[in-house]
């Protein structure tokens, strides 16, 4: 398990994992990513894009939660590789491989970004 | 037998805990569904006896944190404090113990009498977690007992465990205060004591979260410590500097600032407590609702299978909607024709035949489809697809400056906007819940498609489906173009976030569900069955007033003499006199003068001035708008083929209603001020402000859209 350099939670793709190192932003919207869980030192996971890309879904600490592209720039991760956790219940050891054709992380889909 | 002592329990809990579920399970059907005062937050209340105590339950709105920063956390925390119930109940979701208990500790910190609900506990079990029950009640200092809440198990112990509590029977724990690190801690210890030498009053919040408080930045208790009527301004002067102090100090020892490091205790006090007495689930307990969202939310599913469930919940509240409709009608219709022969003739009798059954029969006949559309919105709701639905939906209607889950609000406006309107309070955020409501009434509801029928069939024939289409698309293209115009102008300050938590899918109970469609179907019985019977009433009056009683005269001997006389061409002139005496009544009524008075107002667009009357009637309910045009033409409404049918006196040349008028009418019945029971639950949800807003731009839009397709339109030949 690596840290790898520091990056806003939402450059990050379905399947990766990641440590929370700072929550940006301020007021309400940042309070309530605090007690969604988003503090210094809790794992989240990326689930999934909606299918127009945003919002995104989250696993932090047991629940699932949603965030907006430009709420998810706001957080700020270190990526864990492998991801440490979750990953037999929802196969994102799969999601992770290239070679899935156009899917996201697929061989034939040029990353965005 | 001994007087019933009374007691008051507050459930306190997060969304989505299943708190529904126990103050449904512990009082039925004895609620009471209000408001907060001074807020537009539901406030429900329900009462139950249980072993000689006469228990008030009230159900607190759901939330994550007691901030000062939304309506309903400061509704939480205010009630909390000021009402001082004898026991809160915080009602967890035993799955996710760890949000949950979140909240837990900052009850603790409010000094409330607490029990803590360990609901779902089913769920719980079945993942394969273990929980030390006596452990976690010695590490919280509050009773713990779990339950399965929608299906009334441990509803009975929870109760005990309540009474006990407010009995002091409870072997009674003092809470341990949270450890926030030295740091923090010794900031929390100096700020208590300079709040208790400066004698400043909380106000009933103990001091310890009240300096907790400050140091968050909470600008309630910051004014209430620093700058209330009773604290000094050395006082004052000298907190505010500590303060700063204080937390230029956390943020130099720590790194983060102190709202930060005082989040990250709490969950820390949590983990720990959490990692004394909690196994971990086997099972990750959302991997069936991660497999159902694999369809449910799939890239390219996810759309598919959405608009195909509501078309299914429109289907269902329509079609089938349509049968008890049907009946309904047909009882509203003998009932009238009862009165009507029963009662001899007279103003009383008119008054009770139109203006009472006739308006309240109108709005009462689509309860049957409400009731079906409030029950699928209850079901989407509490098997947790709605919050799918807003994630879906949420990029597309961001564009309009509107949240996600204001979709389904949009959507139901096509049937009819009252209980749309009502379904705004699914929105967490004012702003989303104003922006809104105010679209809404812009999708064209079905009380509008007959008047589109009417029009169009008159002066579009063979082409008359398209343009009603064209009439929809129009509709939903003026709500995207006024939405972005209010996202930019009037709501440009507070952009809501969409952090938002996706439950776990479960199964809905039937109870739960029924309880949920009665709430909002109560309402709209009570309060729109009330501003319906007074605005029929109201409208009756000024549609029958005021009454020439010699012109009635002459005409009723010219008809009794033509049906005395009766052959068939007598019977006939006899109907036309009768027409004409209705139509005479209505233009010299206080409507019909209105009608003409606003005459220069509407002729711009190219109405008639009998479209002009219909319009103002039309207020009462879009339908009237067809009747109304129907008696000031004097014609019989329901006939459509014949030569003096409805259409052809609108088609007639000598009225001088071009197509392009009737287009711009059709228009006009899309854009402007929705019907009266609309504008009242506009002012329910919004307020009287806003309610006059709404009725304002709707009116303006309107106004503005017919003029300028009617004069481009006459410019360019049409």
């Amino acid at each position: 398990m690596t840290a790898e350099p520091r990056v806003p939670l939402a450059a990050l793709n379905p399947g990766d994992a990641a440590m929370v190192v700072d929550v940006k932003g301020e007021g309400a919207f940042r309070r309530r990513l605090l007690d969604m869980g988003f503090i210094r030192g809790s794992l989240v996971r990326v689930i999934k894009h909606a299918p127009l890309r945003d919002p995104v879904e989250y696993c932090i600490g047991g629940t699932h939660v949603t965030l907006r592209l430009q709420e998810a720039r706001q957080i700020i991760v270190e990526q864990i590789t492998p991801p440490p956790f979750c990953r037999k219940e929802d196969g994102s050891g799969r999601g992770r491989r290239p070679g899935r054709g156009l899917g996201r992380g697929g061989a034939w889909r040029r990353r965005s970004r | 037998m001994a007087e019933k002592k009374s007691l008051t329990i507050a459930l306190a809990g997060n969304p989505n805990s299943g708190k529904t579920s126990v103050f449904n399970s512990m009082t039925g059907a004895r609620q009471q569904v209000g408001n907060w005062p001074g807020v537009t937050v539901e406030k429900k209340v329900g009462s139950l006896s249980y072993r000689g105590y006469e228990i008030e339950v009230v159900d607190l709105p759901g939330t994550y944190s007691l901030t000062a920063y939304s309506v309903e956390e400061r509704v939480v925390r205010s009630y909390l404090v000021e009402s001082k119930p004898d026991v809160v109940i915080h009602v967890v979701d035993t799955g996710n113990l760890a949000r949950n208990l979140y909240l837990t500790v900052q009850l603790m910190e409010l000094d409330v009498d607490l029990v803590v609900n360990l609901n779902m506990w089913d769920e719980f079990l079945d993942s394969g977690s273990e929980l030390d029950l006596e452990r976690i009640h010695r590490l919280l200092g509050a009773p713990v007992v779990p339950t399965v809440a929608n299906r009334g198990e441990g509803i009975e112990a929870l109760l005990d465990a309540a009474i006990d509590l407010a009995e002091d029977r409870e072997e009674h724990h003092r809470h341990v205060p949270i450890s926030y690190g030295p740091h923090v801690d010794d900031v929390l210890v100096e700020l208590v004591k300079q709040l208790e030498d400066g004698g400043v009053s909380t106000h009933g919040y103990p001091l310890r979260w009240a300096a907790i408080k400050m140091l968050e930045g909470d600008r309630d208790i910051l004014r209430m410590t620093t700058s209330g009527k009773d604290v000094s301004d050395e006082v004052s002067l000298h907190l505010r500097d500590v303060v700063a102090r204080a937390t230029r100090h956390i943020g130099v020892a720590t790194g983060a600032d102190a709202e930060k490091v005082i989040s990250e205790g709490r969950n820390g006090y949590v983990e720990g407590a959490l990692r004394e007495s909690m196994t971990l689930p086997k099972t990750d307990r959302m991997e069936l609702s991660r497999r159902i969202d694999n369809v449910l939310t799939n890239r390219f599913l996810g759309y598919p299978v959405f608009l195909a469930l509501i078309w299914i919940l429109f289907q269902l509240t329509f079609q089938v909607g349509a049968y008890p409709q049907g009946w309904l009608e047909s009882g509203v219709a003998w009932l009238a024709e009862t009165l009507g022969t029963a009662l001899p003739e007279s103003l009383v009798s008119d008054l009770l035949v139109n203006g009472v059954v006739g308006g309240v029969g109108s709005v009462i006949v689509f309860l049957p489809s409400i009731m079906i559309l409030f029950l699928g919105i209850a079901f989407l709701e509490d098997s947790g697809y709605m919050a799918r639905a807003a994630f879906l939906m949420d990029r597309l209607m961001h564009a309009l400056g509107l949240h996600g889950k204001s979709f389904i609000p949009m959507l139901m406006g096509f049937g009819c906007s009252v209980p749309a309107i009502m379904a705004t309070r699914t929105l967490e955020s004012r702003r989303d819940r104003i922006m809104t409501t105010l679209l809404v009434p812009l999708m064209s509801c079905s009380a509008r498609l007959p008047v589109y029928v009417l029009i169009a069939g008159a002066f579009f024939a063979e082409r008359a489906g398209t343009v009603i289409f064209l009439i929809y698309v129009i509709g939903i293209v003026a709500a995207m173009l006024v939405g972005r115009l209010f996202a930019k102008t009037l709501f440009r300050s507070t952009p809501a976030p969409f952090v938002m938590e996706l439950p776990p899918y479960r199964l809905p109970t039937m109870k739960g569900l029924l309880i949920h469609m009665w709430e909002r179907g109560k309402i709209y019985l009570q309060k729109m069955g009330g501003v319906i019977l007074v605005a029929s009433i109201i409208l009756w009056f000024l549609g029958a007033f005021p009454r020439d009683a010699s012109t009635i005269e002459t005409y009723e001997q010219d008809i009794a003499a033509l049906r005395a006389a009766g052959s068939v061409e007598a019977a006939a002139a006899a109907d036309a006199l009768e027409s004409e005496l209705a139509a005479k009544l209505a233009e010299d009524s206080y409507i019909g003068k209105a009608g003409k008075v606003i005459y220069p107002a509407v002729r711009p667009l190219g109405f008639s001035w009998e479209m002009g009357v219909s319009l103002i009637t039309g207020f009462v309910a879009k339908e009237v708008v067809v009747s109304t045009l129907g008696v000031l033409y004097h014609v019989d409404a329901t006939t459509t083929n014949d030569e003096r049918s409805l259409p052809a006196a609108l088609k007639d040349p000598a009225g001088g209603i071009t197509p392009l008028a009737g287009f711009a009418f059709m228009l006009f019945v899309l854009l402007y001020t929705p019907c009266i029971v609309a504008v009242v639950a506009v002012k329910r949800e919004i307020g009287a402000r806003w309610m006059a807003f709404s009725v304002a731009y709707q009116f303006v839009l309107a106004w503005v859209v017919s003029f300028g397709v009617y004069q481009i339109g006459r410019l360019v030949g049409l």
